[in-house]
C-alpha cells in the first residue's frame, strides 16, 4: 500500500540525529575536512546513536530507517555519514546474506561501546573500473580461496578490521569476508581526494591471500553481490539528499539577506526559480531513496529502482551543490564556507558506487 | 510504515485502466487527424465496462486510496491518449461545488461547467483580467463584457463558470465568478483552436457582447476560491503529463529490444552504452516526478492540504513530459519522426503539461514564494 507514513520509532530516531547534526556534526565538519581526518569524538557519537550496531541486533537492521538516518548525518557532514554507512552496509549485508556462523561470529564484534568500522570493498584504481566488471579474483583452492587484486578507494581504510571483497570466482562476482590483518592484505598510503578528505581514503592491495571456506558469505549457499551493489546505491542516494539539503538550506537564508541592485538575491526570479527546483529535486530524491530502500527492507529485487535513484540523485546533486556555490558568488568559493566543501563532497560522493549500504 | 507497493485491489482498478487505455489508443491518430470532432462521452467499446475512474473514486478498502488511485488512473488514460469513459464534469463544476447556493448547486448539479478564466492579456497572471460584469438596476441582471481563451470542454459543457471583474450598484468593485448558460444572448463559442497536440482536446475562446445574466447566476466565488480549484488539479496534471512520457518510454524500450538494445540496471555507466545510459536518465525522471505525484496525493490523503507538494508535483510532470518525448525521439533516431508510430503525438501531445493549468514558471513562484515565506508581492 502506498504509504510515505513514518512509524513514531523512525520519526523519534530521526529527530535524534537531527540534534546531534545540528548540535555537534555539523560544527566538526570543516575542521575534520582540513585535518583530513575524523576526531575518534565525533565517530563515537555516531556510534552512540546506535544507528550501527542496531543492524547486528534481532529485527534490527531496517534500510528505510538507514536510509532516514543518513540522510540527515549527510545534512550535517557527507564524509560522517559515510562513516557511518560503510559498517551499516558491512552489518547489513552479514545480517542479510551472512550463513548463521558468520552471524553467530562477527556480528557480536560490533556490540562495544567504541566505534568499530567495516565495510564493503567494490570499487578498484582503474579508471574503466564498473561494477560489473571486477578484476579482482578469488581462484578456489583446496580448502577454500586464493584472493588477488586491487580495491580503491576504500573509506576509512586504516579504521576497518573487516571488509567484505567483492571478486570475481569461477566467472561471477562473488564476496568474501576478509580480515585486514590476514597475511597479504596491505593497505596503501592515505590518498587525498577532492572531497570526503576525512575519510582517508587509500587503496587495499590482496596478494594471494588465503582464505578459508567460511570466508564466502552466504558460505555454501553463497550471496548476491548485485543485493550489496543495490544496497550502496541506496545509501549513497541518501547521502546525496542530505547534502543536497544542506546546500539548499544555506544558501535560502543567504539569498534573502544579500541585496543586489537594491532588491534581495531572492526576490530575483532566476536565483527563486532555482531555488524551487532545489526543493523539487530533493524531494524527489528523497523519495526515489525511499522506495529503493523500501523494496530492499521487504526482500524484493530493487536493482532497477536503486539504479534509478543513485543515477537521478548523482545529477541532481551534482547541480545542486553547483548552484549553491554559484549563488554565494565569491564567497561560495571561499573555504570559510561551507558550499565549496559540499560542492567538493558531492562530486566524490556520487562515485563511490560500494562501499556504504543501507 | 515506508511502502510503494501496490496493492491487489490497487492493481485490479490500474488493470482495467489499463486494458481500456489499450483500446483508447486504437483511436489516439484518428483524433490527432480529426481536430474538429468531439470525442464521444463514451466509446462504443466502453458500453459494458466500468469507468475506471468511478471504480478508484468509490475504492474504499484494500487500495492504497482513492486520491493516489485516481492520479494513476488517469496516468494509465493518459497513456492510451484517448479516454473511453470521458468525465462530464468541468472545474467550473468544483467552483460550483464549493461555493454556490444550495439552490443554485441544485439548479446546475447535472450541467457540464467549464472554468473560463485565461484572457488575450491575462493567462498566467489571472488577476489582470479585463472582463467586466456591470450591474443594470432596471433589469436587476448583470451585463458581461470580455473575452476568454483557451477555454477547455468550451464546445461540450453546458455552461461556463466565468471569473470577471465587476461593478456593484454601490460602486464597489471586485473579482467574481458567474455561471453563464450556452444559449444566453450575447455569448458566443468560437471555432476549435489548432494546437501543436491534444488536438481533439476541445478548447475555444468565448466572446461576451452585453451579455445578460440573471443575479441568480452569480456564483460569488472570489478570485481565490476559484484558483483554488487548481490545487486539487495540479498533480493530477503532473500524472496526465507522465501517462504520454510512459508511453514514450515503453515504445522506446519496446523498439530498441526489437534490436538487441535491452535496459539493464545493474552494471554502473561505464558498462553501458550511451543510448542506454541516456534511457535510464529519461526513466529516472518519469520515476522522480511520480513519486512527488503520489506525494502530493497521499498528503491530501491524510487531510494535510498540500501547496507546495502540488506544485512540486505538477512542475516535475509537466517538466519529465517534455524530457522524455523530446529525449525518446532522439534514441530511436529519423525512423521515430513517422507518423506509423506514437512518438510524434507524444511529442507534441506531451508539450502541454507545463504550460496549462499554471505553467512551470508559475508552479516554480508558488514553491519559491513558500519556501522563503515570501508574498506575491515580495516575489513578483
Amino acid at each position: 500500500m502506498i504509504s510515505f507514513e513514518l512509524t513514531q520509532e523512525q520519526k523519534l530516531a530521526q529527530s535524534m540525529v537531527q540534534e546531534l547534526a545540528a548540535a555537534q556534526l555539523r560544527p566538526a565538519a570543516r575542521d575534520a575536512d582540513d585535518r583530513e581526518a575524523i576526531p575518534s569524538s565525533i565517530l563515537d557519537q555516531l556510534w552512540a546513536t546506535g544507528i550501527v550496531q542496531s543492524q547486528a541486533e534481532a529485527g534490527g537492521y531496517s534500510p528505510s530507517l538507514n536510509a532516514l538516518l543518513l540522510e540527515e548525518l549527510a545534512v550535517a557532514d557527507a564524509a560522517f555519514a559515510i562513516a557511518a554507512a560503510a559498517p551499516i552496509g558491512f552489518l547489513g549485508a552479514v545480517t542479510a546474506q551472512g550463513s548463521p556462523a558468520q552471524k553467530k561470529n562477527l556480528l557480536p564484534l560490533f556490540a562495544g561501546d567504541n566505534y568499530r568500522c567495516a565495510g564493503a570493498a567494490i570499487m578498484e584504481p582503474d579508471f574503466a573500473f564498473d561494477v560489473s566488471s571486477i578484476r579482482t579474483a578469488a581462484i578456489k583452492t583446496h580448502d577454500g580461496y586464493r584472493l588477488s587484486g586491487m580495491k580503491g578507494p576504500v573509506p576509512l581504510a586504516r579504521h576497518c578490521n573487516l571488509f567484505i571483497v567483492i571478486a570475481q570466482c569461477d566467472g561471477a562476482a562473488d564476496a568474501f569476508i576478509v580480515e585486514r590483518n590476514a597475511s597479504g592484505v596491505s593497505v596503501g598510503e592515505h590518498k587525498p581526494t577532492i572531497g570526503l578528505r576525512a575519510l582517508e581514503m587509500a587503496t587495499i592491495s590482496f596478494k594471494d591471500v588465503e582464505l578459508d571456506a567460511s570466508a564466502r558469505l552466504g558460505e555454501r549457499a553463497g550471496c548476491d553481490v548485485q543485493r550489496i551493489v543495490d544496497s550502496a546505491r541506496t545509501a549513497l542516494s541518501a547521502i546525496m539528499t542530505g547534502t543536497s539539503r544542506a546546500v539548499m538550506e544555506f544558501v535560502m537564508p543567504y539569498t534573502k539577506e544579500r541585496v543586489v541592485h537594491g532588491d534581495a538575491l531572492a526576490k530575483k526570479q532566476t536565483i527563486a526559480f532555482r531555488l524551487a527546483d532545489m526543493r523539487i529535486e530533493t524531494d524527489a530524491m528523497r523519495w526515489m531513496t525511499w522506495k529503493a530502500a523500501s523494496i530492499l527492507e521487504q526482500g524484493g529485487d530493487a536493482t532497477r529502482q536503486a539504479q534509478l535513484a543513485y543515477t537521478y540523485c548523482g545529477e541532481q546533486a551534482m547541480w545542486i551543490a553547483d548552484e549553491g556555490v554559484q549563488m554565494l558568488g565569491g564567497h561560495g568559493y571561499l573555504r570559510d564556507n561551507p558550499v565549496e566543501m559540499w560542492y567538493r563532497d558531492t562530486r566524490t560522493v556520487s562515485l563511490m558506487e560500494g562501499a556504504v549500504g543501507v | 510504515m515506508i511502502d510503494f507497493q501496490l496493492t491487489e485491489a490497487d492493481e485490479k482498478i490500474l488493470g482495467v485502466a489499463h486494458d481500456q487505455a489499450i483500446i483508447g489508443r486504437r483511436y489516439a491518430r484518428y483524433y490527432d487527424k480529426h481536430e474538429d470532432e468531439l470525442e464521444p462521452a463514451e466509446f462504443p467499446e466502453a458500453k459494458d465496462l466500468p469507468s475506471p475512474i468511478t471504480l478508484a473514486e468509490e475504492a474504499v478498502s484494500g487500495t492504497s486510496g482513492t486520491r493516489i488511485l485516481h492520479s494513476l488512473v488517469m496516468l494509465e488514460v493518459y497513456w492510451g491518449g484517448v479516454a473511453l469513459h470521458r468525465s462530464r464534469w468541468g472545474l467550473g463544476n468544483t467552483v460550483l461545488k464549493t461555493v454556490a447556493m444550495p439552490e443554485q448547486i441544485e439548479k446546475w448539479k447535472n450541467h457540464t461547467i467549464a472554468i473560463a478564466i485565461t484572457e488575450p492579456g491575462a493567462g498566467s497572471d489571472p488577476a489582470n483580467i479585463r472582463t467586466t460584469a456591470t450591474f443594470d438596476r432596471e433589469t436587476g441582471e448583470w451585463i458581461l463584457n470580455g473575452e476568454k481563451i483557451f477555454i477547455s470542454q468550451a464546445q461540450s459543457a453546458d455552461a461556463a463558470m466565468v471569473l470577471s471583474r465587476f461593478i456593484a450598484p454601490d460602486g464597489s468593485r471586485g473579482m467574481t465568478t458567474f455561471l453563464v448558460e450556452k444559449d444566453t444572448p450575447g455569448f458566443t463559442v468560437g471555432p476549435q483552436l489548432k494546437k501543436l497536440g491534444i488536438r481533439s482536446h476541445d478548447t475555444c475562446n468565448l466572446l461576451f457582447e452585453n451579455c445578460r445574466i440573471p443575479e441568480f447566476n452569480h456564483i460569488k466565488g472570489d478570485f481565490k476560491s476559484t484558483m483554488s480549484v487548481f490545487n486539487d488539479s495540479r498533480p493530477m496534471v503532473g500524472a496526465m503529463a507522465l501517462g504520454v512520457a510512459r508511453a514514450a518510454l515503453d515504445f522506446t524500450r519496446e523498439k530498441l529490444a526489437e534490436r538487441g538494445i535491452e535496459i539493464g540496471y545493474r552494471g554502473g555507466m561505464r558498462s553501458r552504452s550511451a543510448v542506454v545510459d541516456r534511457f535510464i536518465r529519461l526513466e529516472a525522471i518519469y520515476e522522480a516526478a511520480l513519486l512527488t505525484v503520489l506525494r502530493s496525493k497521499w498528503l491530501e490523503q491524510q487531510d494535510v492540504p498540500p501547496k507546495v507538494e502540488a506544485s512540486i508535483a505538477k512542475a516535475a510532470g509537466g517538466k519529465a513530459a517534455r524530457k522524455i518525448t523530446q529525449g525518446c525521439i532522439d534514441l530511436l533516431g529519423p525512423e521515430a519522426l513517422s507518423e506509423d508510430y506514437p512518438l510524434d503525438r507524444c511529442f507534441r501531445d506531451g508539450r502541454i503539461f507545463d504550460i496549462y493549468e499554471g505553467a512551470g514558471e508559475i508552479q516554480r513562484l508558488i514553491i519559491a514564494r513558500s519556501i522563503l515565506n515570501y508574498t506575491g508581492r515580495d516575489l513578483r
